[in-house]
């Protein structure tokens, strides 16, 4: 009985330990984000501005998906196991905070934060950041559990990965019609839907191209790359293949161009869109990492 | 256009970087066909016995053989080729055969039955007569393990089967043994090779019979 309340006891020091971490992350925030200091070390009114809220709690949820990435060891002390969270989760909230900042300013290099989220409330361009932080966390807890607690190799595969997400992100113009600047001009939400599934899609591709078993970084890194151009082949065709299976209509074959244009700007083609870039980055995981070739050397 | 354009330059920078930096690319070297063996394989009085060929691939087949190289001083090893599709068919009966020997002198590509390079050759053993008056081959002790790394078993190469293979070589054909004990069809090669004979490497796909297998075993 005294054994199983101790772990209990553990259990509630080491929940309140991770709060403790979060609070430090609040503060953390605000180095990134300088502009928002006085929504977010004071109360938080989530009604006022729905799309601030959304921008920062979708940074909460981030920084648990990172959390749950590490371990605690009681077999190593609770001390150690405090200090070893403590450790990597400091590194895990700049890591994090900072691939946030660089992406970010890569796809919203036209806009600022203060003037849509702040001053215009765009939802749009909220969605679109929520979108961010749920991929480059997830992203930052693979590269965190393929370090296995080295922090160079930490360092390596992060910076790789944010110039794999930075090259994706652009990839973005090229595969959907709606033009980005323009519509989160006009706040559009089948722009933040489109892009949401795209951003989703392209991060479950290079999560799935960072989870492979490894012995040797540069042996790690080149295959990481292999597959990263193998889910560059791959993912036009399931894109290509569902349009063909379930084609669309939009306007008719009298409808000017203006028409189709505003067409596409609906919530449905939004939907439509992210819809295929997320089915189409699933199954290309599939066909990059679920297919086995097996080897010649059991023959032999 | 465009889209084909920059999509076909994608697939060629893949190939090129899989080429150039898939470890499973690296040291398998490529053997166009027999008169490559020389720049492959250094030394001198080696003789080379296919052990083993294997195709992979469902489209486009990727060929490999497995060859066993033996040199002056009981110096042996195994090495794996790549090879081409001719190269792998033209050597499909030769299991078991040294379709490869070189002295300081000369290079052989004739199949014929390993150990045919020292036979013969007073460096390497002696023509020994037993109580039945039967003449065969016998390794000095220096070369003891040689039967066994030619495949030999427990073979005793006689001076009539030496006859009978120089008599092959003089005609330029090759030469599978007096009862044909040697090659893919032979009796003392199924005997020493027995991985590349093996039961499951043989069978056939048939797709009835695989599909309910497949069923057996998952349902």
């Amino acid at each position: 009985m005294a054994e199983i309340f101790d772990r209990l006891l553990i259990r509630i020091l080491l929940a309140g330990f991770v709060c403790l971490m979060i609070y430090l992350y609040r503060y953390a925030h605000v180095i990134f984000y300088p502009t928002v200091k006085r929504q977010v070390l004071k109360k938080i009114s989530p009604t006022e501005n729905p799309a601030d809220t959304l921008h920062l709690f979708s940074r909460l949820i981030g920084i648990s998906i990172i959390f749950s990435s590490i371990s605690f060891n009681e077999a190593s002390g609770v001390m150690l196991s405090l200090f070893h969270f403590g450790v990597w989760g400091s590194i895990a909230i700049v890591l994090y905070l900072l691939s946030l900042f660089i992406i970010e300013s890569i796809v919203f290099y036209n806009f600022d934060y203060t003037d849509e989220i702040l001053k215009r409330k765009n939802m749009s361009y909220a969605f679109i950041s929520f979108c961010h932080s749920i991929v480059i966390a997830y992203l930052t807890r693979t590269v965190m559990m393929e370090a296995e607690n080295s922090l160079i190799i930490l360092l390596v595969l992060w910076l790789y990965m944010l110039v794999i997400v930075g090259f994706s992100v652009k990839y973005f113009t090229f595969i959907s019609k709606l033009t980005f600047n323009r519509l989160l001009i006009q706040k559009n939400l089948s722009l933040c839907f489109s892009y949401g599934g795209f951003t989703l899609g392209s991060g479950f591709i290079i999560a799935s191209c960072f989870d492979q078993e490894h012995y040797d970084i540069t042996v790690f890194c080149i295959q990481v790359l292999l597959k990263t151009v193998l889910s560059l082949i791959i993912f036009p065709i399931f894109k290509k293949g569902i349009v063909r299976i379930f084609p669309i209509r939009i306007g008719d074959s009298r409808s000017h161009a203006t028409e189709i244009d505003s067409q596409m700007q609906g919530l449905g083609y939004g939907f439509y869109e992210g819809s295929i870039f997320i089915s189409a980055a699933i199954l290309t995981t599939m066909i990059v990492n679920r297919i086995q070739f097996g080897t010649i050397y059991p023959f032999f | 256009m465009q889209k084909f354009f920059l999509y076909s330059i994608l697939i060629i920078l893949y190939l090129g970087l899989a080429k150039a930096l898939s470890p499973s690319e690296h040291g398998i070297q490529f053997l166009k066909n027999e008169s490559q063996f020389s720049k492959l394989l250094k030394g001198k009085n080696l003789t080379v016995i296919l052990v083993d060929t294997h195709a992979t691939g469902f489209l486009i087949k990727t060929y490999y053989q497995k060859l066993r190289v033996i040199s002056d001083y009981e110096n042996v090893d195994e090495m794996i080729l790549r090879t081409n599709k001719e190269f792998a068919k033209k050597n499909k009966d030769f299991i078991g055969l040294s379709i490869y020997r070189k002295t300081s002198e000369t290079e052989e590509f004739l199949p014929l039955p390993p150990g045919s390079l020292y036979v013969d050759n007073p460096k390497y053993g002696i023509w020994k007569t037993n109580k039945k008056g039967l003449t065969y081959w016998s390794f000095h002790k220096t070369y003891k393990n040689f039967p066994k790394y030619l495949g030999w078993g427990k073979f005793k190469l006689t001076k009539d089967f030496h006859q009978q293979m120089k008599n092959s070589i003089s005609l330029n054909q090759p030469f599978y043994g007096l009862q044909n004990e040697f090659g893919s069809n032979g009796s003392i090669t199924q005997k020493n090779f027995p991985h590349f004979f093996a039961q499951d490497r043989k069978k056939k796909t048939d797709l009835r019979a695989l599909i309910l297998q497949y069923l057996k075993e998952n349902f």
